[in-house]
């Protein structure tokens, strides 16, 4: 079971040096296993710092994160983080790249073959494996990363804003890729996003955070329409054109725009 | 435990350790004074040449005529190098025509130059000149060329539909629009051009600081070479300190535009 | 020198501009040398040598040999204390630049040292090694190292400093230790930067191995410079000097060719 667990969480940065910040009061979130949540925010809410936490790669100033259970104490194999800026390693190879986590584990060379035939087949990129980075499109870039959390086989998977870096087309391409991989392989997702519409299509729930601290201002739940609207029957297109789509997406945005008004 | 200590700790540590084992070194009779003059020994030294004349003069007068051929080597690269370069920037065919010279001129080390420096100018002061010349030339041709094609040619275009000739583009665009990379070449040509100089006045030189280690070495005096070396050595980090003054100033007028 | 090797050959299809150019301004200087020397006299054999004077000299130092040595054995001298001063400086430096930037406490430990001597130049270490270890190759081989030894230290210090923090995250969260953490990100991130560091220890050891020699030496390029000077001969000078420029680039050439065969990820 890989349920993520936020417990009354804060983040001070700079203390000792410096004037300290306030980034994250109080913060209290469960995500179920196999749930996929997504988090919006103004910037400076504190959302990927949040998301930093769960992975481990920075520490809460009080509180604590669970994973499974687990108290979060650092970076492991049971979560997977894809980046906005993609972070694959530009001296390695699509296959070695993919391979980067399973090595960490032990894998042997027929299991780490057998996986990027795996994923090189599911992110149609056939053809690839001996390609560089930088020889690719962002969008496949971007698969390529997404295939390297994959194949770790973590149960938790952390994603930065991982389309930020897309432009429109490919981004949506990417969206409805996503979801069929997520309903395909189910895992713990959290995804963190500045897009409304893209955290309403993807995430189960959409947690909505305030700024000033960095705090859950609300928690809105999309799985109960997706299901009664079979969302994931439809193409992408179609469903933001949907009623049901809309309304949830004007739910989240009043809420955005209530904050922006605060600070005018 | 090691992580508690500060980092202030660490970089005291260090130097009291070099200065430590080598005042250390030789005070224990480890290793003779006569091979490594210990640091008080080395600033004893000092005072004295700075007092009583070595090879003809007091330390500082060797340094001002040191200092004085680095100047003129100096500011002949820089006023050649820069146009040079900024106008290779601008112009193709110029561009073309010297590449492969200074293809050439680049691989040749600037000592290589002290030979025909002294058979054409003298040992006096323009041999000197012009070894310090051949080692800081380089870079100021290459940081003006690369300053001159960062210049946008957009800027170039709208001084151009302006009605500018070209000695004002050249003056009032790609100057200014490459003085950042100028300046950090300027930096790199300096420390080039005291080295060079170094090594001339080693070699064919009999005045200046570099002469000063000479007869130290042959006097079999380390306490009078050290002492060269120091006084070379803060040399050194004065000039890149004042150029790096003059960078950091250009590129808050440029950058904080 | 790439000049050089299209003059090989004369029926190249096609030529650029830009090379048409460079060939007539090799040509044109050569020519003017002509000129200038041979044909007129304006300038005499004690300023510059005529062409012919060159080709002569260089074909004395290639046979019967000047200064105490053939062209090969002066050149090969050379060759073996670059390569002996650079290996040590390197094999040395690397390590310590990489230290210095991965450990914060390394760094600072060795920094405030590094201030103390990196502004002397390492020319100004020739007198001090001659006084230490004479005239013969162990005080070459000393200055050499020191030269070569800031650049290495320093860029690959620098490299490794400014490895990207999304990458080391990257490697983290995909359960990677210590070992592949310095082997898979370090290395490969701060190799560029590393390599501009051996290439300007590299001309580093060059220029200081002929000060070197020509404050004093028994053989070696720098050796045949100071004897041709004394001699004034300047034939034999511009040989020797066309000689160290020749064997530097040869060197440069092996070093990038290294660089290009570590390196093969870079967009080209």
């Amino acid at each position: 079971m890989s349920e993520i667990v936020i417990d009354n969480v804060g983040k001070v940065f700079g203390e000792g040096g410096g004037r300290p910040f306030l980034a994250i009061d109080g913060v209290d979130l469960r995500v179920e296993d196999r749930e996929v949540i997504s988090v919006v925010g103004p910037s400076g809410c504190g959302k990927t710092t949040l998301m930093r936490m769960v992975a481990g790669l920075e520490h809460p100033t009080s509180g604590e994160v669970r994973v499974g259970g687990k108290r979060v104490t650092g970076p492991g194999p049971d979560r997977a983080v894809v980046f906005q800026q993609f972070a694959l390693f530009p001296w390695k190879t699509v296959r070695e790249n993919i391979t980067f986590g399973m090595r960490s584990r032990g894998a042997t060379k027929a299991e780490r073959d057998a996986a990027v035939a795996h994923y090189l087949t599911l992110m149609k990129m056939e053809g690839t494996e001996d390609k560089y980075p930088h020889q690719l499109s962002g969008g496949m870039q971007q698969r390529v990363a997404i295939a390297r959390s994959y194949a770790t086989d973590p149960g938790v998977l952390l994603m930065d804003e991982p389309f930020g870096a897309l432009d429109a087309q490919t981004r949506t391409i990417m969206q409805e890729e996503l979801v069929r991989l997520t309903n395909d392989n189910p895992r713990t997702v959290m995804f963190i996003t500045h897009s409304v519409e893209e955290a309403v299509y993807l995430a189960d729930r959409v947690v909505v955070m305030a700024r000033n601290p960095g705090r859950i201002r609300e928690i809105i739940d999309v799985a109960t329409t997706r299901k009664a609207e079979k969302w994931s029957e439809e193409p992408i297109d179609d469903v933001m054109e949907m009623p049901s789509f809309t309304h949830l997406r004007g739910q989240v945005w009043r809420l955005l725009r209530e904050q922006m008004g605060s600070d005018i | 435990m090691s992580e508690r200590l500060p980092l202030w700790a660490w970089s005291a540590a260090g130097l009291i350790l070099f200065f430590g084992l080598w005042q250390g070194a030789v005070s224990s009779g480890a290793v003779s004074s006569f091979v490594l003059p210990s640091p008080l020994e080395v600033l004893e030294r000092m005072w004295k040449l700075m007092n009583q004349p070595f090879a003809g003069a007091l330390l500082h007068e060797h340094l001002l005529s040191s200092f004085g051929r680095f100047m003129g080597g100096f500011l002949l690269a820089a006023v050649i190098g820069v146009p040079l370069g900024l106008m290779m920037g601008r112009f193709r065919l110029l561009e073309d025509i010297v590449t492969p010279l200074f293809e050439g001129y680049r691989y040749v080390a600037p000592l290589a130059w002290v030979p025909f420096a002294a058979l054409w100018f003298g040992t006096g002061i323009g041999g000197p000149i012009m070894v310090i010349f051949t080692g800081a030339f380089a870079p100021c041709v290459i940081n003006a060329y690369r300053g001159a094609r960062l210049v946008d040619s957009y800027l170039i275009e709208a001084a151009q539909t302006h009605g500018a000739s070209e000695f004002r583009v050249a003056r009032e665009v790609l100057l200014p629009g490459a003085l950042p990379s100028i300046v950090a070449g300027l930096r790199i040509a300096a420390g080039l051009g005291w080295q060079s100089l170094i090594g001339a006045e080693l070699i064919v030189v009999s005045s200046g600081i570099g002469f000063v280690m000479v007869q130290g070495q042959s006097n079999l005096s380390p306490s009078t070479v050290m002492t060269a070396m120091a006084v070379i050595g803060l040399t050194g980090l004065l000039i890149d300190i004042g150029l790096r003054q003059i960078e950091s100033r250009v590129r808050a007028k440029w950058e904080g535009r | 020198m790439a000049e050089a090797t299209t003059g090989r050959r004369p029926g190249v299809r096609f030529m650029s501009r830009s090379r048409l150019t460079g060939l007539l301004t090799v040509a044109t200087v050569i020519a003017l040398w002509f000129l200038l020397t041979s044909v007129t006299g304006l300038v005499g054999e004690f300023r510059f040598p005529s062409p012919p004077d060159f080709l002569a000299a260089f074909a004395r130092l290639a046979s019967t040999g000047y200064a105490g040595g053939t062209l090969l054995e002066q050149a090969l001298q050379s060759l073996r204390l670059v390569a002996i001063g650079f290996a040590a400086a390197i094999a040395v430096g690397v390590p310590l630049g990489f230290v210095m930037g991965y450990d914060r406490r390394a760094e600072a430990f060795f920094n405030p040292i590094f201030l103390v001597l990196r502004p002397i130049p390492p020319l100004a270490w020739i007198p001090l090694a001659i006084v230490w270890l004479g005239l013969g190759d162990a005080s070459k081989v000393l200055v050499i190292f020191v030269a070569a030894f800031v650049p290495s230290v320093i860029n690959t210090y620098t490299g490794v400093r400014n490895v990207q923090r999304t990458l080391i995250e990257a490697a983290l969260v995909h359960g990677a230790g210590q070992g592949r953490l310095i082997r898979e990100v370090y290395l490969p991130d701060a190799a560029p930067m590393i390599f501009t560091g051996l290439r300007l220890s590299l001309q580093a050891s060059w220029t200081t191995l002929v000060a070197a020699e020509l404050v004093g030496a028994f053989l070696g390029m720098g050796r045949v410079l100071s004897t041709a000077y004394r001699d004034i001969n300047t034939a034999m000078i511009l040989v020797s000097m066309v000689c160290i420029a020749v064997l530097g680039a040869i060197t440069m050439m092996i070093l990038a060719r290294v660089e290009r065969s570590v390196i093969r990820w870079r967009k080209t």
